[in-house]
């Protein structure tokens, strides 16, 4: 095993900007593709007949076709379409437009409203019809209703699917070195490409994502067990059965 | 607190009914539920309805604050008509939204299944309604809160959530978030009928207190001999027909009725 690399600043400058933009994405992604998930989860519910059609049409091709796929669909294919708009290089969107960074979030954001979609929409189905009528019974407005109470109740019955969602979210990411984006697999792969050593960086990179998933697990679990509501039975700290609890 | 409980009564000196319901059709598919059904709630006073299961109690009772909406009749809640929209056969199909959200403010209902918001606290669940709905600023609303918990024993668990209640304390829960409106009318439907048999009591005491105060109720029980004690009215429900009504006492001698009540009376 030679690490030696490690001590080179470049390397090291390639494998921060990697992580970072990883933890960008992540973000980007998870916060963009969750508030898409409510709104197709209520289009399905309660949009307009149409609506509600595109919507599961949008899930369908979403969850039908590979990621990767998708990817190169927005960035080779949309992406070198908008190019040949007229005016377009002059626009303001312009660098957002030709950002790899922009094509990799978008790509993920639809991938997680469209996963996670579904997740909320079963959860919303599942909160008891009774709270939602004492709420409509008590003269809270349908919105009232949804933002106070629906919403909440949801979120609460999903929040370990989301969980898991948002992990598999993570190691997707590494899909955008494919489009010359500088993430953690990138980074790895130039380090290979210049050193020939092919276990070592992917080793490291590796270990990277499992103490970020790690972190990830942890912090989520600390919403969950202090999201409102609880049952006491659910507040174990760490995520493993067993008896004696 | 003694101001907050005064304005509990808002409207104590007026004699008009908290509800008048005339002629109430309501259909479920195919199948009529009620077949025009006339009921009226003195000020002040309670009325039990009951009858078999499927008799349509819970439908007539679920009119009063319209969770359900009749097909045909007229409805007078807390001296307001009820502005049905209407074909023009005289078919129900439709409700004024605002005038709905406002009445159901003057009209608050206790349900079987308790139906509190678990994400919520015990707390969290009485004043929701009172701030946003009645605009309440949170410190009002609080204290009203905590006035009505205090009423039903449950002002030290103010801070708990449901999920880390007995059923018995969920339902005195329910009943103070019912209070904390300071509704016209409050309406029980089967309070009791989800609870241990050893929690039941702690409900109906809470239930008779409310009585004794003289607040405007309308219940649908099974349990005879409570609804005998607390109501100055009682409905007896029979396939969607008021088969018969008056002072429990003479409802209960009813012959229509009294193969109904006898075993359990």
């Amino acid at each position: 095993m030679d690490f030696s690399w490690l001590s080179d600043p470049f390397y090291q400058g390639y494998l921060w900007e990697g992580f970072v933009n990883t933890l960008w994405l992540l973000l980007v992604s998870a916060v963009g593709g969750l508030l898409l998930a409510v709104g197709v989860a209520l289009a399905r519910l309660r949009g307009p007949r149409p609506l509600a059609w595109f919507t599961w049409a949008f899930t369908t091709v979403i969850r039908g076709t590979p990621l990767l796929v998708q990817l190169f669909f927005f960035y080779y294919g949309v992406g070198r379409l908008l190019e040949g708009v007229p005016g377009i290089r002059e626009s303001v969107l312009w660098p957002l437009l030709r950002d790899p960074f922009f094509f990799g979030a978008l790509t993920f954001i639809l991938s997680v409203g469209a996963y996670s979609g579904e997740v909320i929409r079963g959860a919303m189905q599942s909160v008891p019809r009774g709270e939602l009528e004492a709420g409509r019974a008590f003269g809270l407005s349908s919105f009232q209703v949804l933002i106070r109470l629906w919403l909440p109740r949801a979120l609460q019955l999903c929040l370990p699917t989301l969980t898991g969602e948002m992990i598999l979210l993570l190691k997707s990411i590494p899909l955008v070195s494919t489009i010359a984006l500088m993430d953690l697999l990138q980074a790895a792969n130039i380090i290979r490409d210049e050193t020939f050593l092919v276990y070592e960086p992917l080793m490291l990179i590796a270990g990277i994502y499992l103490a970020t998933t790690v972190v990830l697990t942890l912090m989520l679990r600390l919403v969950e067990l202090n999201f409102p509501g609880m049952r006491p039975t659910r507040r174990r700290w760490l995520p493993i059965s067993g008896s004696g609890a | 607190m003694t101001s907050s409980l005064n304005a509990a009564f808002p409207d104590r000196t007026t004699t008009a009914p908290a509800v008048v319901a005339h002629q109430l059709i309501k259909h479920f598919g195919d199948l009529e539920v009620l077949k025009g059904v006339s009921l009226e709630v003195a000020e002040g006073t309670v009325t039990s309805i009951i009858g078999a299961s499927g008799s349509g109690k819970s439908t007539l009772l679920r009119c009063m604050n319209l969770l359900e909406r009749p097909d045909q009749g007229e409805l007078t809640i807390a001296d307001e008509a009820i502005r049905f929209i209407r074909d023009p056969e005289g078919n129900i199909t439709g409700l004024d939204r605002h005038q709905l959200q406002r009445l159901r403010a003057k009209v608050t209902m206790v349900f079987q299944q308790f139906n509190l918001w678990p994400h919520l606290t015990v707390l969290g669940n009485v004043i929701e309604a009172p701030m946003r709905v009645k605009g309440l600023s949170r410190r009002r609303a609080t204290a009203l809160g905590e006035h009505y918990l205090e009423r039903v024993g449950m002002a030290d668990r103010r801070d708990a959530y449901p999920a880390f209640l007995s059923g018995g304390q969920q339902q005195r829960v329910a009943i103070a978030r019912a209070l904390a409106m300071e509704p016209r009318l409050l309406l029980f439907d089967e309070p009791t009928s989800a609870l241990d048999p050893e929690r039941v009591n702690e409900v109906l005491g809470v239930i008779r207190g409310l009585a004794d105060e003289g607040r405007t109720m309308l219940l649908v029980t099974h349990e005879m001999h409570f609804a005998r004690e607390v109501s100055d009215q009682l409905v007896y429900l029979d396939q969607g027909r008021i088969a018969a009504s008056g002072t429990p006492e003479a409802v209960f001698e009813d012959p229509r009725c009294s193969q109904f009540v006898a075993p359990a009376a």
